[in-house]
């Protein structure tokens, strides 16, 4: 309503005014939806107004919105669209089931927790990837600023970073299905080549995601190094009866007890623990991958711009 | 008077609305399939403007449906800069986004067919 109240008040009479106005009729929505919204009408604004050369800004604006829509319009539409195409277009999600065990194994069902397992697994490679050309990106173009040649590298260097978070979101939608924005953030207008190299370095996201590339690496050790280690475990403990076959020499070993040989109808309840831990991991990595999607966000969407 | 006017009015909107939604896909892939050249959003919005009636609301409704269209495959989409200020992001439809096309170009006649079978059945 306030969105209303306010547009009555004052049709905006250039471009930065229209995508403020769509910014605050957006807050509260999806910050990656936010992103898209303002950089879609961005673009359709920019090229009404090169395809109208004789008209002033506040003209061109003022016809925008009954062909592309008043701030408030386009806001509700993208709450309204987006949601209603996306949903028409995904895979439906699988059914949640009602009892307590096929909430525990519908786990193998969710196609979430493969893509989390994969890219616990990838994580480690990104992480390791992120972490170098982080840290040779800074150390060189910092290194290099007292002979200025340094300073050109730098300003690459943030933009390298930015291509980057936006990849990382890709990844991260795609394999853990947080909503993260399709396109970037459009640079200011009407700034000097200063003030916008300025305004890189005192933007907060520029900071938060130099912070998350850097993160990446321990967080991957991490998520590799858990995966591996609960699916080794889970899998030799499955496969344990195959002692049992008499051309295998298979060594089953637990609590001091020489489980074949010494307690044989021990196997198959091992073979069931193993089970359990199998889908309690796939629990946990299912888990992770929402837990990491929320980090992503937090650290890749500038969230404070758009509340 | 007037109340019962208004209202007609809304079921009409709400009406379009729901039209624009289920056939907003199929026009935004007819306009890229005949496209000689791959087209940007504006363009693709103008286009559909000059073909009055397919979309009845703002033309902002398209630019999520066209990623969600890339998003699914169906369109292949890249950016230029352009001379005009920001760089732009061009479509272009895939192979599965003409398979997608002829089968629901079939599924649309069928459905228009039906729908107009049951209109004229209704006023012989």
């Amino acid at each position: 309503m306030s969105s209303i109240r306010m547009n009555l008040h004052r049709p905006p009479q250039s471009i930065p005014e229209y995508l403020e106005q769509l910014r605050q009729s957006l807050a509260g929505a999806d910050p990656a939806l936010v992103q898209d919204a303002l950089y879609d009408a961005e673009e359709y604004l920019r090229s009404e107004l090169a395809e109208q050369p004789g008209k002033s800004e506040a003209e061109v604006i003022a016809s925008v919105a009954s062909s592309y829509g008043a701030p408030d319009e386009v806001a509700e539409i993208y709450r309204d669209t987006e949601v209603k195409v996306q949903t028409a277009l995904r895979p439906p999600a699988p059914k949640p089931r009602s009892s307590l065990i096929g909430r525990f194994f519908g786990v193998a069902a969710d196609p979430r927790t493969y893509a989390s397992l994969f890219y616990m697994v990838l994580s480690l490679a990104t992480g390791i990837f992120y972490f170098t050309w982080v840290v040779t990106g800074l150390s060189v173009s910092l290194g290099l600023v007292v002979v200025l040649v340094g300073i050109p590298l730098l300003i690459l260097f943030f933009g390298s970073v930015r291509l980057l978070s936006l990849v990382e979101g890709r990844l991260v939608e795609v394999m853990l299905g947080e909503r993260m924005p399709r396109r970037p953030l459009y640079a200011a207008r009407g700034r000097s080549w200063l003030q916008r190299i300025g305004d890189m370095f005192t933007d907060v996201r520029t900071w938060s995601t130099l912070f998350y590339l850097l993160l990446m690496l321990p967080l991957g050790i991490v998520y590799f190094t858990i995966n591996v280690t609960l699916l080794s475990m889970s899998l030799s403990l499955i496969a344990a009866p195959l002692a049992l076959f008499p051309g295998l020499h298979l060594n089953v070993w637990m609590f001091g007890i020489d489980i074949p040989n010494q307690a044989p109808w021990l196997l198959p309840l091992v073979s069931a623990v193993g089970v359990l831990l199998l889908f309690a991991s796939l629990h946990l990595f299912r888990a992770i991958g929402r837990m990491h999607g929320s980090i992503a966000k937090h650290l890749l969407v500038k969230t404070a711009q758009y509340s | 008077m007037a109340d019962a006017g208004d209202d007609s009015d809304l079921q009409l909107r709400k009406f379009q609305k729901e039209l624009s939604a289920g056939t907003v896909s199929l026009a935004l892939l007819a306009v890229l399939g005949s496209a000689a050249e791959p087209m940007y959003g504006y363009q693709i919005a103008k286009r559909l403007e000059s073909l009055d009636g397919v979309l009845s609301g703002k033309q902002s409704a398209l630019y999520p449906v066209l990623r969600n269209l890339s998003a699914a495959g169906l369109l292949d989409s890249h950016v230029e800069p352009s001379v005009a200020g920001p760089p732009r992001r061009y479509y272009r439809i895939t192979e599965a986004g003409r398979l997608t096309l002829q089968q629901w170009t079939a599924a649309w006649r069928a459905t228009r067919d039906s729908v107009d079978a049951v209109l004229e059945g209704g006023n012989p």
